[in-house]
């Protein structure tokens, strides 16, 4: 049994690249209606995976959501220090802002012209 | 391991608040707040660290104050210290439900607050008890 059958013949690596586009264009064109027809309806379903995949994957990461997670160390780390870093802004931003509105109200109690017994238990 | 120790030192900063840091001696304040604060000047430097910062913060405000916005802050500033931090909260929402009354309510509320006063003080003036006594069984 001859197990080369499958295998390219060597002498094709000697015929010339315009040989082979020439030899293709020709048997393209003689395809017959019915294998032409099913090539083009493959290569449309093909072309409508491409450009349905696109965009699912540019507005939420879906089954690619690997792509966000940090890979090495270094990059664990450089997460977690801006994870750190954000958590940190946000706690004493709304720290400040949660001072200064009770110092707001404080002042506003200890000046109002009704007396503190007023709020006070 | 480096970086581990910076994480860690970011972490306790984070943890890390104002009432974390040492009480300030009343020496220590300035002039201005010295005054702002004058009513709390023996107790100051006995204060928790929590309610000096906090008292500090109110105190930035005085130099806004009108000179009747200014008595009234000292005249309540000791009986204010003297609350519990739980009696202040109390007292902070209360006041802020009643800014949200419709002004008119919340002037019928003063007037009546006002008449309230003028009677215990006439009543005080003249000897007799604001409140009656307790009936007898």
């Amino acid at each position: 049994m001859n197990t080369n059958t499958n295998l390219p013949n060597k002498n094709s690596r000697h015929i010339a690249p315009e040989r082979i586009v020439q030899l293709l264009t020709r048997a393209a064109q003689q395809l017959d209606d019915n294998t032409v027809a099913a090539l083009r309806q493959t290569r449309n379903v093909a072309l409508q995976r491409q450009s349905l995949s696109k965009p699912v994957f540019a507005l939420s990461t879906g089954h690619n959501i690997r792509w966000l997670l940090p890979h090495s160390t270094h990059q664990w780390m450089a997460a977690i220090i801006l994870f750190v870093a954000i958590l940190f802004g946000g706690v004493s931003y709304w720290q400040h802002a949660h001072e200064n509105d009770l110092s707001h109200l404080d002042t506003a109690i200890l000046t109002d012209d009704l007396p503190l017994e007023v709020f006070v238990d | 391991m480096r970086n581990l120790a910076i994480i860690a030192f970011l972490l306790m900063g984070l943890t890390s608040t104002p009432a974390g840091a040492a009480t300030t001696s009343w020496r220590s304040l300035t002039p201005a707040q010295q005054e702002a604060l004058a009513p709390l000047s023996q107790q100051w430097d006995s204060l928790p660290e929590q309610q000096q910062h906090r008292l500090l913060k109110t105190a930035k405000r005085y130099p806004n104050l009108t000179p009747e916005q200014k008595s009234r802050f000292r005249d309540r500033l000791e009986a204010w210290s003297k609350l519990t931090p739980e009696q202040r909260n109390a007292a902070r929402e209360k006041y802020r439900a009643f800014s949200k009354v419709p002004a008119e309510h919340r002037e019928q509320v003063k007037q009546m607050v006002r008449q309230n006063q003028e009677a215990k003080v006439r009543q005080s003036a003249s000897g007799v008890p604001a409140t009656p006594p307790p009936l007898q069984p």
